[in-house]
């Protein structure tokens, strides 16, 4: 089986008003299946454009982005969105779920989007928005629904699709403590069924939920440390 | 992907539903052109329809020879000063061309008439003879038409046109009966069907015939005068110029003067058809073109205003797995859907309009214009929202998640 993710000199420079500005630097990472892991540095250390990288809507500049053994750096359009529907869950900071949609609908659209007949979408919809515990919330547009609620949806919606990785860009930092603390079980469970989760975050609390802590600075891998105990609140 | 044109459906639905008037009003542009365009073509096939039915009436193979052409480029006291037709002119046409079949000379005048109490004003009275009904469609419902002998006797028989049976004698039947025409007393000898108007404008069912030589003889023989010649109907042309040159001799003109008469034609008022029928059809399409440019620039406005109010859904649902085409097919079915809602809104009030054009003049909206219709705003609609929803397929997804 091969690495679930494997980076190999990873660059990605942007060009700003006549500037380059190195967001990743050369990075080498691997990533296995099951792994917990969180990402962080300060601001504009590359953190956001590593998980954007990973998730498959940005592009490397140089170097090489493997995904189960199939080369992201060289897919088309079509086949990134492919899996970033397919493989990839994202939980966003902002939630980021359609406001016109209820909490079923916004769960469904992966499944629209990979051509899921009607009665197994809704049945999976169903399902994915009760394993985060929101059975009695289906109808409810994100609007009625408490912030924490709300990012519970999106976990919905990224777990839907069976993803290969779970992407979680902040995803208690738009939450008061007691949703966060909510978020971060949830996200615990999901790691102990199986799931490969990374997690961007600044916060030290929340990255101690993770196996294993990958610092970045000036869009370089500062260091890499893995816990030798699996932290299992 | 049909899970997809469903979801794109339904989101289409839901956005031009969600905001009513923004569409309503976008799609105006669409409406008027298509009302323009079915409302001119119902107009025109209205137009058709009696201008057919009244072009019949006059029969291509027969020339109306008067003093007057229908539609003048002459000056007006150059005709004033034109002799008079003759009632011989008839017969002359007839024996001295092979070309001609059947020549009729018609006197003209108002005239009142009145059965005992009833009675009716202004009715045309046609002076004329037996062959009259061979150099025109006419039908005879009930009785007959005027004999050679009652021509030459001058008797009093009329035959009358619809209305008038209908205004003098109702249910009665008429024929036998005795009317007054100006005062003098006419034997009803025969009724004609009913007619209708002659491209609208005139009634050709208030109209009664009697003999030439009773007209002669009770009223004048002055007044205006038409001479029809039936004519080869393979042979037009050339019977044409064959009458004019039986005409010139009979009005003994030198080769350099210009004709003091005129040989009208159906083909005379189908040529003036044409003109307002191209009027009212260049007028349409130029309406018609101008609001669905106008339109559709503005769906485009629209659409370009959607884009970009929800360019953070179209990053969130690239980030979950759309692709460039799936959000490429939401926008355009968007623009589609106002452009189809926008044409069929101006179907119906075409329709609408089209029931009240009825009123005034036969006439059916012509069903290939209406389904033309359709598919032009769904053509407006999708070459508007090519643009828009091709700049939102091409968002970069990261870029539009960050919007604000």
């Amino acid at each position: 089986m091969p690495d679930l993710i494997s980076l190999k000199k990873l660059k990605r420079h942007y060009f700003v008003g006549g500037e380059t500005v190195r967001a990743l630097d050369g990075i080498d990472l691997t990533i296995n299946h099951n792994e917990y892991i969180s990402i962080m540095g300060p601001s504009g250390s590359g953190k956001s454009t590593l998980m954007n990288m990973i998730g498959c809507l940005d592009t490397p500049s140089d170097g090489s982005y493997e995904f189960e053994g199939e080369l992201v750096h060289e897919m088309d359009d079509n086949q990134l969105a492919s899996i970033r529907n397919r493989k990839i869950g994202f939980i966003f900071q902002t939630f980021n779920l359609l406001p016109k949609a209820t909490a079923l609908h916004n769960v469904e659209v992966p499944l629209i989007y990979s051509n899921t007949p009607r009665e197994k979408r809704l049945a999976r919809a169903k399902a994915a928005l009760t394993s985060v515990g929101l059975e009695d919330r289906i109808d409810h547009k994100p609007n009625e629904l408490s912030g924490g609620q709300r990012q519970r949806v999106a976990i919905a919606r990224a777990l839907v699709n069976n993803p290969s990785i779970i992407l979680a860009d902040e995803p208690t930092g738009n939450l008061d403590s007691k949703s966060g603390v909510e978020i971060m079980k949830i996200m615990d469970a999901l790691h102990n069924n199986g799931n490969t989760i990374i997690l961007v975050t600044h916060e030290d609390y929340i990255a101690r939920h993770a196996s294993r802590t990958i610092h970045l600075f000036d869009g370089k891998i500062k260091h890499d440390k893995k816990k030798s105990l699996k932290n299992k609140n | 992907m049909f899970n997809v044109i469903l979801e794109n459906l339904k989101l289409s639905a839901s956005s031009v539903f969600a905001n009513k008037s923004r569409s309503m009003l976008t799609a105006l542009g669409i409406v008027i052109g298509v009302l323009a365009v079915t409302v001119m073509g119902t107009l025109i096939s209205g137009l058709d329809k009696s201008f057919d039915k009244s072009m019949s009436f006059l029969g291509r193979d027969v020339l109306f020879v008067g003093r007057m052409p229908w539609f003048s480029d002459v000056d007006w006291w150059e005709i004033r000063n034109r002799p008079r037709m003759k009632m011989e002119y008839s017969e002359k046409l007839k024996s001295s061309s092979a070309l001609v079949k059947a020549a009729a000379p018609i006197s003209m005048r108002t005239a009142n008439m009145a059965y005992e109490d009833k009675s009716i004003m202004g009715s045309s009275l046609f002076g004329t003879i037996p062959e009259y009904t061979q150099t025109i469609s006419m039908n005879i419902k009930k009785g007959r038409f005027i004999t050679e002998g009652e021509h030459r006797s001058g008797s009093r028989v009329t035959v009358i046109g619809y209305d008038i049976a209908q205004a003098l004698f109702e249910d009665q039947d008429p024929l036998g009966k005795h009317i007054k025409i100006q005062g003098y007393k006419f034997r009803v000898i025969g009724v004609v069907e009913k007619q209708g108007k002659f491209l609208g404008l005139f009634s050709m069912d208030n109209q009664a015939f009697i003999p030439l030589g009773t007209q002669f003889r009770l009223f004048s023989r002055r007044g205006w005068m038409r001479i029809n010649v039936k004519v080869d109907e393979n042979r037009i042309e050339e019977a044409k110029e064959e009458v004019r040159g039986i005409m010139r001799r009979l009005r003994g003109l030198k080769p350099q003067e210009k004709d003091n008469f005129a040989i009208n034609q159906q083909e005379a008022f189908e040529k003036q058809y044409r003109a307002i029928k191209l009027a009212i059809g260049g007028t349409g399409v130029f309406i018609t073109i101008l609001s669905l440019v106008v339109g559709g620039i503005g769906i485009m406005n629209i659409m370009f205003v959607t884009v970009k109010e929800r360019t953070r859904e179209i990053g969130i649902r690239k980030a979950i797995g759309a692709t460039r085409n799936m959000i490429l097919g939401q926008f355009l079915m968007e623009a589609v859907m106002i452009c189809l809602l926008g044409g069929l809104a101006g179907l119906l009030l075409a329709y609408g309009a089209s029931f009240l054009i009825s009123q005034v003049f036969p006439s059916t909206m012509p069903l290939w214009l209406a389904i033309g219709s359709v598919f032009l705003s769904l053509f407006v609609g999708v070459f508007s929202g090519l643009v828009p929803a091709y700049k939102a397929a091409k968002l970069d997804p990261i870029e539009a998640l960050r919007y604000e």
